[in-house]
């Protein structure tokens, strides 16, 4: 049996670092894009006209009901035979489309939460409805959803490493290199779960810090 | 100022309002009574659109509120509400709660709203609470800030919406002061309340509204001590012998 030596990580070191760059580079653009769909999802789902309620719910249930993995194997090789995606360009649209399905939920939930007597007060002084959900009703719920947003994007890192098998070079991607070379798998994957701990509870912790500011007006 | 012609309005097969006529004149405060479910707080969204009709037509001058959009939202900057549950925006301070409307409906600059802000706030005698959020404010404050969120907009009608109704006893007659206030200063009103001894002192006329009808309106003296309806006599003694 051979004994543990982490030492052989320091060698690697510079290539871990290339995929932790990798990684938040993906789950931050699709963070971003994914927000941006969970937002024009959440508007389709609570829209009036039955056509966008329609496109909200047919791309919620599509992509909830399907597998991660499937759906970035279907960007990445099925589109790829249309058009030519880079292995990045199809991992941010496939997480996006992704964490976009489940934000829409997060955010219409949120904003279902928010009293009609908010919307009533904000129609009377004279809003259009898009002024009441800019100023009035997004605001307060995204501060209401904060919490399982936080969960939804935390999730997303980690999902991130599913990307690795259309040889994206993240974390995931460069730990099994390494493996392959050293045979250290122990050492390896277990520096690799801490990196991706360290991401994701760092989140978590700003996520915190960020709700306690908006607690202001509680 | 305000005209309603022969209104219908119903939820589904239930009928709120049937075949509701009623004038306001400019400067005049209307005061309408009745039994909850009677029809009186949607007749009176009827009148900025927060209601849709089934039929007839609510004029405020000469434009028919329910005609087009651009109708709403004209009759809406026209008008001014104050709900029963206050519906101050939760997530801004109250200087942000009067300027919002200002500020983004009527495109003032920030300074210009901050000041008529400010000078409705002196007006509701809450200038220290500007940079204070709602949930700080005892019901009666928040009332207040309502009222000068409606003021900022500077309507030509105001409407309440019961405003008193979900306020602690000792806080009523602070919110009472200030509409008492806005109708000597001659504000067109409407307002729905239960309020007896308010609608005596400040109504030009009483409207008595049951089952979505208009049953009496009159002056508050000839209302009270003469009441010409049986069911307005029913209504008014179940409220003034309790």
């Amino acid at each position: 049996m051979q004994h543990l030596d982490f030492s052989v990580l320091i060698e690697y070191l510079p290539a871990i670092m290339d995929g932790l760059f990798m990684t938040i580079k993906i789950s931050v653009m699709s963070i971003i894009l994914g927000s941006i769909m969970g937002v024009g999802g959440a508007l389709c789902r609570t829209s009036k006209s039955l056509l966008l309620r329609s496109i909200g719910n047919i791309y919620v249930e599509w992509i909830r009901n399907t597998p991660l993995l499937i759906q970035i194997l279907f960007i990445y090789f099925g589109l790829g035979v249309f058009f030519n995606l880079s292995p990045m360009v199809a991992s941010v649209l496939a997480l996006s489309f992704f964490s976009g399905a489940y934000i829409t939920e997060i955010i219409r939930a949120g904003i279902r939460s928010i009293h009609r007597g908010q919307r009533e007060a904000a129609l009377s002084i004279g809003m259009t409805e898009w002024q009441v959900m800019r100023l009035i009703i997004l605001p307060q719920a995204i501060k209401r959803i904060l919490p399982p947003l936080a969960g939804q994007f935390i999730t997303l890192i980690k999902d991130s490493s599913l990307v690795s098998v259309i040889a994206v070079t993240d974390l995931t991607y460069v730990a099994k290199n390494i493996v392959t070379i050293t045979f250290r798998a122990f050492e390896v994957w277990f520096a690799i779960a801490a990196f991706y701990f360290i991401l994701s509870f760092g989140l978590s912790l700003a996520v915190r810090k960020l709700e306690e500011r908006l607690a202001e007006s509680d | 100022m305000i005209k309603l012609k022969n209104v219908y309005k119903n939820y589904g097969s239930l009928e709120v309002l049937k075949d509701v006529s009623l004038t306001v004149a400019q400067g005049e405060v209307v005061v309408i009574i009745g039994p909850s479910g009677s029809g009186k707080s949607t007749l009176l969204r009827t009148i900025n659109g927060l209601e849709t009709i089934e039929g007839g037509e609510v004029c405020i001058d000469d434009f028919l509120v329910h005609a087009s959009e651009a109708n709403l939202y004209k009759a809406r900057q026209l008008t001014g509400m104050v709900f029963q549950q206050f519906n101050l925006f939760n997530h801004k301070n109250v200087l942000d709660n009067v300027t919002i409307g200002p500020i983004h409906v009527q495109n003032k600059s920030r300074a210009e709203a901050e000041e008529i802000a400010k000078a409705l706030l002196i007006k509701v005698g809450l200038p220290e609470k500007a940079f204070v959020y709602p949930s700080k404010l005892s019901g009666g404050q928040q009332q207040r800030v309502a009222i000068a969120r409606a003021l900022a907009m500077h309507p030509q009608v105001m409407l309440f919406d019961e405003p008193t109704s979900a306020l602690d006893p000792e806080m009523i007659s602070e919110v009472l002061e200030v509409i008492k206030g806005l109708a000597r200063d001659g504000m067109t009103m409407v307002v729905v309340t239960h309020e007896m001894g308010f609608a005596r002192e400040v109504a030009d006329r009483v409207v008595f509204m049951d089952e979505g009808v208009i049953l009496e309106e009159a002056p508050p003296q000839e209302f009270f001590s003469n009441p010409k309806n049986e069911r307005t006599r029913m209504f008014l003694s179940r409220i003034l012998n309790h």
